[in-house]
């Protein structure tokens, strides 16, 4: 089944999605020239992914500083998940943020808020 | 008869018809015909009118749902809306923040705290544009820490950074609230002086001087007499603010020369 793999960029955040194991991951920076297009192919595939198969799906983040379109893609993958959700799909998130920037855990919970499947954040054990 | 919801004197009236229409006696009679069939009209319009009603109630109730959900959407975007925009300042914030820290490191030295070069040169390319246009003298001096290389040889180069950062503390103890000190490189600092003529920077570096001779302790360890020689100048008129750092570092090397632990004049 199809898989994404897109490199990370100064501007861009590295994206995998696994179709097998119903992992999508996304992190690092996002300013992307144009985020409807960069993004279209991410939720494309999230769409298809929670159409089409039974399995979990299972977000990994660890994106540190976005800009506003990525904000609104980023609320649009929730809205996503939150219907699935509402299926009867089990979904979780995860965001992990650098113990050294404790402002993307406000951030991270900012989104969280309206979200009533599985969301948790937490210091990043990379770092 | 098609049966419709007619109402009491309608319904009565209609009773009475159909038993006068009914009635043998009246077979005859050259008004039944017309009358039975502008009863049925009547019915039949009254049917037309029923079904007008129900289907214009079902548009409205269209309308009705059509515009419940358009309000629950519209807020729904609003609320969205909101949400971005809140998130997206955040982040906006933290931006900015990042990059007043950024500035800050980029114009301070980490180790004293003091301004770094970059800082100084800015601050000495403003004031002797205001110097210029005011025609407001400053002075500056440049200050070297006397035998550094000699405490970093027997103390180690950590103590020697102690030593920077005592030395950084006790030259700002003494400045006034416009002056600027910096450090300008390796045991080197700058002090700039706003519209201060020659005699009264000499006073302050005195105090500065006095201040560093002063320093008897640093990190518990180290004991050896600490003291600085100083050169000073004053900006002269026209002149470019590198030709006043020259003249500064002149009068360093004569107090150097002289003996060290003092303040000499370009």
């Amino acid at each position: 089944m199809k898989e994404l793999n897109i490199k990370g960029t100064q501007s861009t955040p590295e994206i995998s999605a696994r179709w097998d194991d119903g992992v999508l991951s996304m992190s690092g920076d996002s300013y992307p020239e144009n985020s409807f297009e960069f993004f279209g192919e991410v939720i494309g595939w999230l769409e298809e992914y929670l159409q089409k198969s039974e399995q979990a799906l299972h977000l990994e983040l660890r994106l540190i500083y976005i800009n506003t379109s990525s904000v609104k893609a980023m609320m649009d993958i929730f809205d996503l998940c939150e219907e699935a959700f509402g299926r009867g799909r089990a979904v979780r998130v995860n965001w992990y943020y650098d113990p050294r920037n404790e402002r993307v855990l406000d951030l991270a919970d900012e989104f969280k808020e309206d979200c009533s499947f599985p969301f948790e954040i937490t210091e990043d054990a990379q770092h | 008869m098609p049966s419709t919801n007619l109402t009491g004197s309608d319904r009565e009236f209609l009773a009475d018809l159909q038993t006068l229409l009914a009635d043998p006696a009246q077979q005859d009679n050259p008004m039944r015909e017309p009358l039975v069939r502008l009863l049925e009209q009547f019915l039949g319009q009254r049917e037309r009118l029923e079904r007008l009603v129900r289907i214009s109630d079902g548009y409205h109730h269209l309308a009705r749902d059509q515009r419940l959900s358009l309000v629950e959407q519209y807020d729904k975007q609003v609320r969205r809306l909101e949400k971005l925009a809140r998130i997206s300042d955040r982040y906006q914030n933290s931006l900015r923040e990042l990059s007043l820290a950024l500035r800050d490191a980029a114009l301070h030295d980490p180790l004293t705290g003091l301004a770094n070069r970059r800082f100084l040169m800015e601050r000495l390319r403003e004031e002797a544009d205001r110097s210029k246009r005011l025609k407001r003298g400053f002075s500056l001096a440049i200050m070297n820490v006397d035998h550094f290389k000699h405490i970093n040889d027997e103390y180690g180069h950590e103590a020697g950074d102690l030593v920077l950062q005592a030395i950084a503390r006790a030259i700002e103890s003494q400045l006034r609230e416009y002056d600027q000190c910096g450090r300008w490189g390796g045991e080197e600092f700058l002090i700039l002086l706003p519209e201060t003529p020659l005699d009264q920077a000499q006073a302050v570096l005195e105090r500065i001087r006095v201040a560093v001779a002063e320093i008897n302790r640093v990190g518990g360890e180290i004991s050896t007499r600490l003291s600085a020689s100083f050169g000073l100048a004053e900006h002269l008129h026209e002149e470019n603010f590198s030709a006043t750092i020259s003249r500064a570092y002149q009068a360093l090397y004569a107090a150097k020369a002289a003996g060290r632990n003092r303040v000499e004049q370009a």
